[in-house]
């Protein structure tokens, strides 16, 4: 996986001591380490009394500097660990999707596999011992993500996740994050428009959408890649087989053959351990793939702050023009107007009547005037606070993705100097014929 | 009967492994032949054959050139340097009735039985196809190299420059590999094949002696009804079954690699673009990833590479030596006829022997010639006179016929040991190259990952000099915000950006510990 701590720590995840950092210990990952570990199978029984069997992480957390300021008050054991499903991970990241809105919240390995290619490598069976480590390695990723952002590694929630072993999940529902789910949130899928969308989103939005169908074509090519070349090292153990075969008929030329024969082999069996490197890299890029969702919501989050700006807005003018309209002695404007109507179905106001409406809608206004005011200044925390994160989500980003690259071109360098090693012992086998 | 020859041959067993040898003795090299090469080398535009010391450089080289050199038989001490030859420049004809390609045969000797030293002619590849028949026909007992298969069942265009450049190769083979033979090379319808200008009118006349081959018809069905074969015979039979069908065990496998790397450089074309297209919206990634296209696309260049070695330069060989195998099981063929020939003979002679041994006891009173009138002591007399006559002739038959079996056994078995020593040689060759060109694909793709490796490394010191040199407009790494849990403060007008304390950490997000 990417190197995660690289957010506030160096390699390896505990804290060095060089000058420049020692100022910004920002996060817990530099005073802990993180991992989930022995995936196990359990059965149990679901709300409505069926059987399911499911399986479950182990997450062990390992705290490194026990003096730090950092730690929260419960975690007084150096070391500690208990046994989470990937339900409760989906828990976790949904609450905080909705107690941290601005930020870019780090992705969870997928629920079920949806990409056609990976169906065809078996993926599809959800205890697939394959499926199993991907997804524990993607669970791990996530905590480590999260561990090490300033802001996500101080909630309590976070910290029970970690700690706490019963009653965790009542915990988190006792939080009601789920009332603070904004209905305005519920409709995230909501059409609209907005008059002036905010440029950065809208650049932001696009930039997600790319970078979504970039990973997902380049992760499509790779996988078949991956097939083809699997192929090609598999069919050089078909010429280790006839060459060890044809070894046995020949007299002088036995002994080399039979040789060569055996490093046909070896070459076909070394494709395997290259490929499941390569897999990780495919995996770390998968995770941006799903990042690229997190920014997406941000924006939508944005645009429906806008909106509800833009509607006040709206009704403020709205509100205005009729206190206008009132004052102005209920003119029946040209055309239709529910006052022209009013008035001419039931004759014009009192000026009691009238001063009543006035004072209504001043009011109003003024509540209006309040209501964009809070949702003015909610759209602006919230714009500083989201294009700060994704500040530091891109150049997380530029490093996570930058390492991927140079993991995956020392990895091929590793292979071709194995082709060339290995190639330079068969060539030795006919020589010496 | 080749007899010289096959002493000559036997001699040169002696010249060790492989090709290399030190310098020949002046009494194996009559003519002096291989002194004199560098100028026939130069004239003749081949490879470096003509060293006597061939060493491993050299055989490299003869490698790289021997598609279109000379193949050398492996006992240089052999008298066989005298003739070269060489196929090049395929040409298309067109007529009325037919297109076809003919090839330039170029010969080059010093015999005496050539009037000339120099022949260039024009062939095409009919006229190969009468010049094996016609060897074969003539030489029953020995093993005639094979041509390569009339028609490619993959291209369908035989006028590809590919597939005329692979037959060019295997034409070539060919030719030196009869020229080589210490009886092939002196047959005069090799000959005629060198230097006729026109072989059309030499096609025709050969046409009715097909009828050779007639005689031994009857024996050639009967081959597994030997009594006395030798049991080495039986050996090499499986031998050769077992080895023409390793090989083409091979080929089938060689095709199968074929197909797969056509397919992983199919996907490889699209996989450095994407890269590519990536890079467009990126700033700070765009090198690494233009660096990454560029690796992926040197290894497909290196790839397509290996994909022509894998047809033209292993494919070929591989395909000689299914054909080889099969000329194999002919010649063997052949020899068993010889030998059953030997054995109905002798079992005639035996038969008669027995019938005269009948008739000293028989009686001829019933016999046809009492019959009609005659004495039957004279009959007997006939008979026996007719037997012996018959016996007598059956005598000389088989003596002759034992001489063929024998020329025949030995042709046979110096032409396998030669073929057993080619065919290591060939091995050793072919299958070097093949490392030594997969040695260079791997190697062309690690410099070319080495070099994006480089690219993407380099990029990053670039950047975080120029993120340490402009302080970006944003903000603290980690937010140090307000905690959500403080939402309630109070509606401030929205000033974006508290001040920007980046500057100070190294790549961005600071604060790295």
């Amino acid at each position: 996986m990417a190197d995660v701590g690289s957010d506030s720590a160096q390699e390896g995840g505990s804290e060095a001591s060089t000058p420049s950092s020692s100022k910004r210990v920002t996060s817990l990952l530099s005073v802990m380490e993180i991992s989930v570990t022995e995936p196990e199978r359990r059965t149990g029984v679901t709300a409505i009394n069926m059987k399911e069997t499911y399986t479950v992480y182990l997450v062990e957390t390992r705290i490194t500097d026990m003096k730090s300021e950092l730690l929260p008050e419960t975690f007084t054991d150096e070391t500690f660990s208990l046994w989470r499903r990937y339900s409760e991970f989906e828990l976790l990241r949904n609450y905080l999707c909705v107690t941290y809105p601005a930020v870019v919240i780090p992705p969870l390995p997928e629920k079920k596999i949806h990409m056609m290619w990976q169906k065809l490598s078996g993926g599809e069976d959800k205890f697939d011992p394959d499926f199993i480590e991907r997804r524990r390695a993607g669970l791990e990723s996530f905590l480590l993500r999260v561990a090490a952002h300033g802001q996500l590694s101080q909630d309590k929630i976070f910290h029970c996740f970690l700690h706490l072993g019963e009653n965790w999940k009542e915990t988190v529902l006792a939080t009601g994050y789920q009332n603070k789910m904004d209905s305005r949130l519920k409709t995230l899928n909501a059409q609209f428009r907005l008059k002036n969308p905010d440029r950065r989103f809208q650049d932001l939005k696009n930039y997600s959408s790319e970078l979504e169908a970039n990973i997902a074509n380049l992760l499509k090519i790779r996988e078949r890649l991956a097939e083809r070349l699997y192929g090609i090292h598999k069919i050089h153990a078909n010429y280790g087989r006839v060459f060890s075969e044809w070894s046995g008929i020949e007299k002088e030329m036995g002994d080399g053959l039979q040789s060569a024969g055996h490093f046909m082999d070896v070459y076909a069996a070394s494709i395997d351990s290259m490929l499941e490197e390569e897999d990780t890299y495919a995996d770390a890029l998968k995770e941006y793939l799903y990042f690229a969702d997190a920014l997406r919501s941000i924006c939508r989050k944005q645009e429906l702050l806008q909106y509800e700006v833009e509607k006040l807005e709206d009704k403020l003018v709205y509100l205005k023009a009729q206190k206008e309209q009132m004052e102005q002695g209920g003119d029946v404007k040209s055309g239709f107007s529910l006052k022209g109507m009013t008035t001419k179905l039931f004759g014009a106001d009192t000026p009691e009547t009238r001063d009543k409406k006035i004072k209504l809608l001043e009011e109003q206004t003024q509540q209006t005037e309040e209501q964009l005011q809070a949702a003015k200044w909610e759209l602006s925390t919230y714009i500083d606070r989201s294009l700060q994160d994704v500040e530091r989500f891109k150049r997380q980003k530029v490093r996570d993705l930058r390492e991927i690259f140079i993991n995956y071109s020392i990895m091929q360098i590793k292979l071709c100097k194995k082709g060339i090693s290995l190639w330079n012992n068969t060539k030795e086998c006919f020589t010496k014929m | 009967m080749a007899d010289g020859t096959d002493s000559g041959f036997s001699e040169g067993q002696s010249s060790g492994p492989g090709g290399s040898s030190g310098p020949i003795s002046p009494d194996l090299d009559p003519l002096n032949i291989t002194t004199s090469t560098v100028d026939l080398e130069e004239s003749l535009d081949m490879g470096a054959e003509g060293d006597p010391k061939s060493t491993g450089d050299d055989i490299t080289t003869l490698t790289q050139s021997s598609l279109a050199g000379l193949r050398l038989d492996d006992a240089l001490a052999s008298d066989v340097h005298d003739l070269f030859v060489t196929v090049d420049d395929p040409e298309k004809h067109i007529t009325n009735m037919e297109s076809y390609i003919t090839y330039r045969v170029t010969t080059k000797t010093t015999r005496s039985d050539y009037d000339s030293h120099e022949y260039v002619v024009r062939r095409r590849y009919q006229d190969f196809l009468w010049l094996r028949e016609r060897l074969e026909a003539t030489n029953p007992t020995h093993l005639i190299p094979p041509l390569p298969e009339k028609h490619s069942f993959r291209r369908l265009d035989r006028f590809s420059p590919e597939f005329l450049k692979t037959r060019q190769a295997a034409l070539q083979k060919f030719l030196s590999r009869i020229v080589d033979h210490p009886t092939l090379s002196f047959n005069e319808n090799l000959t005629i094949f060198l230097t006729a200008k026109e072989l059309a009118s030499h096609r025709k006349q050969a046409q009715g002696i097909m009828g050779k081959m007639g005689s031994s018809m009857r024996s050639m069905a009967a081959g597994y009804m030997l009594k006395n074969r030798s049991p080495e015979y039986a050996t090499m039979q499986e031998y050769v079954n077992t080895f023409g069908a390793k090989m083409g065990t091979i080929d089938r496998i060689n095709q199968r690699l074929l197909k797969e790397m056509t397919d992983y450089q199919q996907d490889l074309r699209e996989f450095g673009p994407v890269f590519t297209l990536w890079s467009n919206s990126e700033t700070e990634l765009a090198p690494a990833m233009l660096g990454m296209a560029s690796g992926v696309e040197k290894c497909e260049k290196a790839l397509d590479q290996q994909i022509s070695d894998q047809e033209h330069v292993f494919a070929p060989p591989v395909k000689e030596y299914i054909l080889y195998a099969e000329a194999m099981k002919a010649v063997l063929k052949r020899r068993d006829s010889i030998q059953m020939e030997y054995e109905l003979t002798v079992e005639d002679l035996s038969r008669k022997r027995n019938d005269r041994e009948q008739l000293k006891m028989s009686d001829q009173s019933y016999s046809l010639g009492a019959f009609l009138g005659k004495d039957p002591e004279e009959v007997r007399q006939q008979k026996r006179t007719k037997l012996d006559s018959q016996i007598e002739e059956l005598l000389k038959q088989v003596e002759v016929s034992n001489d063929s079996v024998e020329c025949a056994n030995a042709d046979l078995k110096a032409d396998l040991e030669r073929w057993h020593r080619n065919k290591r040689r060939d091995v050793k060759e072919v299958f070097s190259e093949l490392c030594d060109r997969n040695i260079q694909y791997y190697q062309e793709c690690l410099s070319a990952w080495e070099e994006t490796l480089q690219e993407i490394n380099q990029k990053s010191e670039l950047e975080t000099a120029s993120t340490l040199a402009t302080p970006t407009s944003s903000c603290p790494d980690t937010p140090n915000l307000a905690t959500p849990t403080s939402s309630i403060t109070p509606p401030l007008p929205a000033t974006p950006t508290k001040g920007g304390t980046e500057g100070g950490a190294a790549e961005g997000q600071g604060g790295t510990q």
